[in-house]
């Protein structure tokens, strides 16, 4: 995961673009790849909860089992992360 | 430079949430492992839910504990 790897800053300093510009580019830089890395993670998950067995197509029980998984993990997500900063540890 | 001090702050505040939110996401998907060892329902069961409270916290103190021995070796 490498957020600034595309973006090389311009030559000839004082023209650059500001610093606000940057910032917002970064940040949806980093958003992307936040969401992208979460995807590919629940895809794997999921994918071995629920598609034990692959067939021809996804089945009525797979894509509710998919959903639900889905739901499951963005649950998980939010309990530990509430376990880690919201304790007396 | 103002804008670069602002630049710096700001690339700070990142970093550290970018430490955080990896965090996160590797403990969930230890734990997630660990502790749903069925098929997802609609609803945790409470053992599952307090599987996941204990499991990060006690990742945490298990870190905490090779830390320690780490730096005991030196």
């Amino acid at each position: 995961m490498d957020p600034f790897g595309s973006s090389a800053p311009p030559s000839g300093a004082s023209s650059g673009p500001s610093a606000e510009a940057m910032m917002e580019q970064i940040k949806t830089q980093l958003a992307q790849a936040y969401a992208k890395e979460f995807l590919e993670t629940v895809g794997s998950k999921c994918f071995a909860k629920c598609i034990t067995k692959p067939g021809t197509s996804i089945s009525g029980s797979e894509s509710s089992c998919i959903s639900r998984c889905i739901d499951r993990y963005i649950e998980a997500t939010g309990i530990i992360s509430r376990s880690l900063f919201s304790s007396p540890h | 430079m103002d804008n670069s001090a602002e630049l710096q702050r700001f690339l700070e505040q990142e970093k550290q949430k970018a430490m955080v939110s990896e965090m996160v996401g590797k403990l969930t998907s230890v734990c997630w492992d660990k502790c749903i060892t069925g098929t997802p329902g609609s609803k945790f069961s409470s053992s599952e839910s307090t599987c996941l409270t204990n499991c990060a916290q006690r990742y945490m103190d298990m870190s905490m504990m090779i830390m320690k021995r780490f730096q005991s070796m030196q």
